[in-house]
This record gives structure tokens, sequence and C-alpha cells, in this order.
């Protein structure tokens, strides 16, 4: 089965500071038949103006993937990290007991425009942990390029739950198989370009939710930029 | 100084709790597991999402001395328990831990 969302579904709320477009129930939306997808519980597109982000809060028994899509973002959290990371890099986080942080866009001149995931951790109450990762934007190109996983590798950060976050860009006219396992669970979120998933048609900013399909043949309808996510 | 009690979702935020919107008498102080939060409260649809993503809230309390920068302070509720008494009208929240922070301190 696989039920495409199409980018205007999503909720838009706007502060001026930051437009966040959310594929789920968060913050002032709220939708209870729409809190998650498997273990995923967050996707917010963010846009931040220059100078801005968020002040210091909290976060616990959460796995935070940050993807930065344009601009760059700065965190800081009272385990003593500070990272700055832009387009080719990756922020997670494992909130676990408990982290206090602050994200915003450091620059004075540029949008920032990221992707932020909310993922349920296999453990809850684990230790805090902050990592950043950074993978070549050149190996996007007609693969499937793992950027998170569990079991983390080089270029590739570590995750508290059993799923793996892909990116990958296609030329117009080329097809990508990913072997899904009808036992799980896939999310496809189309960042830039357009493409068909067995058959189904995701535009810019679309996302797909896919279960119960042994197989997913993407094929690119136009040159496309997307993030695919196993899930249990 | 100056006292408020905050619950939260932890998930986006939805407030659940906020004694500087509403008037809530409340108490709150240290347990043999770590906090224990006693809060006189009807039941209300507040309070009947609070119970339900009862494994999921974030309590602040936020402390302002005037002259001084506010001290906030989170916890970790963990497990609880959180329970609501009826016939008390009280719900009761246990947290585990707890981190104190000054938003000032970071660069935001």
């Amino acid at each position: 089965m696989i039920e495409v969302y199409p980018a205007e579904s999503r909720y838009t709320s706007d502060l001026g500071w930051l437009q966040s477009h959310l594929s789920f129930s968060f913050g002032e939306y709220y939708d209870a038949k729409n809190a998650n997808f498997s273990v995923m519980r967050v996707c917010n597109d963010d846009f931040l103006v220059p100078n801005r982000g968020f002040g210091a809060h909290p976060h616990s028994d959460m796995e935070i993937v940050s993807v930065v899509l344009s601009g760059s973002i700065r965190h800081e959290d009272n385990l003593g990290h500070v990272a700055i990371s832009s387009f080719g890099e990756v922020q997670r986080m494992s909130a676990g007991t408990g982290v206090i942080h602050t994200e915003h866009n450091p620059s004075s001149t540029e949008e920032l425009n990221l992707l932020q995931m909310w993922f349920e951790p296999h453990t809850r109450g684990l230790e805090p942990s902050y990592q950043t990762s950074r993978f070549d934007p050149d190996q996007l190109q007609g693969r499937l390029l793992p950027i998170v996983s569990q079991q983390g590798a080089e270029n590739v950060a570590s995750i508290q739950q059993d799923l793996t976050i892909y990116l990958s860009k296609l030329a117009a006219g080329e097809q990508i198989a990913f072997d899904q396992s009808s036992s799980r669970k896939t999310y496809l979120f189309v960042i830039d370009g357009a493409c068909s998933v067995n058959g189904k048609t995701l535009l810019p900013r679309d996302a797909a939710r896919v279960e119960q399909e042994s197989g997913l043949s993407i094929v690119a309808d136009q040159d496309v930029f997307f993030m695919l996510i196993d899930l249990p | 100084m100056q006292e408020t009690l905050m619950m939260k979702h932890a998930v986006g935020g939805r407030i659940f709790i906020d004694s500087s919107k509403q008037t809530v008498e409340y108490v709150w102080e240290p347990s043999e597991a770590g906090w224990k939060f006693v809060v006189n409260t009807p039941m209300n649809g507040e309070i009947e999402e609070l119970l339900r993503l009862k494994t999921e809230i974030n309590v602040f309390v936020f402390q302002q001395v005037e002259g001084q920068p506010m001290k906030k302070i989170w916890f970790y509720v963990h497990e609880g328990p959180v329970t609501y008494d009826a016939d008390q009208a009280q719900l009761t929240v246990y947290a585990r831990s707890c981190i104190e922070y000054f938003p000032g301190d970071y660069l935001s």
C-alpha cells in the first residue's frame, strides 16, 4: 500500500522568522490520526531566516536527525557540543534522559532550510549523545546513499533505532529499486524534482508512506533528489 | 521570587498546564525517586490529554528573581508515575531527574 501525501497537505505554520511545513502532528497542529508513521514522529521542513533560531529547550527519549538542505545550522547543547552544519552534513541527537539545546541559523544573509525528523528510540532512558556526520554529495547520484543507520559507519551517523535514512539523486529517466521487505515500512520524501514510486507520482516535497509492499521501483520523471527511510 | 509551573507535550509543545495563565495550586518537592508534583485541578480536556500522553510530557518550573536572569528547571518524567485522583481532584506527577539552565547561557 502506498499512500501519497502531497506537499500542500502538510500543515504550515509561519512565525515570521520560522516557516515550518509539518508532515506529522506537532505543536499547534494536532491530528490524532497523523501522529506517527511507524517510529517516525516528526518530519518538519523548516525555513529559518538569518540570525534566528530556537532558544534553549529540552528533549528526551527521542532520536532527532537534522538534514541541512541549504544554509547552515548551529547546534549547542548542555553536554558541551557546538557544531555548525551545512549541506552534506547531518546532526543526530539521542535525547535519552535529557538534553538542553539551541539551534539557530548563524548566517547573517542566507536562509536555512532543514529537514528535522524525530524517531522513537528502541529503548527509553538512554544516555544522551550527539553526533555529526558528513556525506559526499557527489556520491548521491544514481544510488541510495545511507546517511543514518542503527549500526552507523564512516560518513553514516548512528541512531538508536532499527532504521536507515538514505538520500538519492536520479537523472530524468533513471530508475532505482529498493528491496523493501513486506514486514517493513518506507517513508519517501521528494526534496526536489519528481519521481514515480511503483507508478505513483511524487512532486517536490510530496511524501509517500509505504507498507505491505515487497519491492519498490523508483523512476525519475525528471531530475529528482529524494530521501528514503527504511522503518521497522 | 516568581515561579511558574508548566506541563507540556514533549512533541511540539502543546501546553496542558501553565500556572502563569491559569490559577493553579501546586506543590513540588523532592521524593525518594526524584521529584513529586501535586497539582489541584479539575478534570478537563487538557488533563485528559496529559494523562493519555503521560510518557511524553515535559515538566518545567521557571523561577524569576527580580534583577536576575530567569532560571528554568526541566524535569524528566520517564515512566512517572503520572496519576489523577478524581476524589481529590489532584494530579500527581513523579519525575526522575532534572536539569537546571539559564536560557541566556546559550547563543540563540
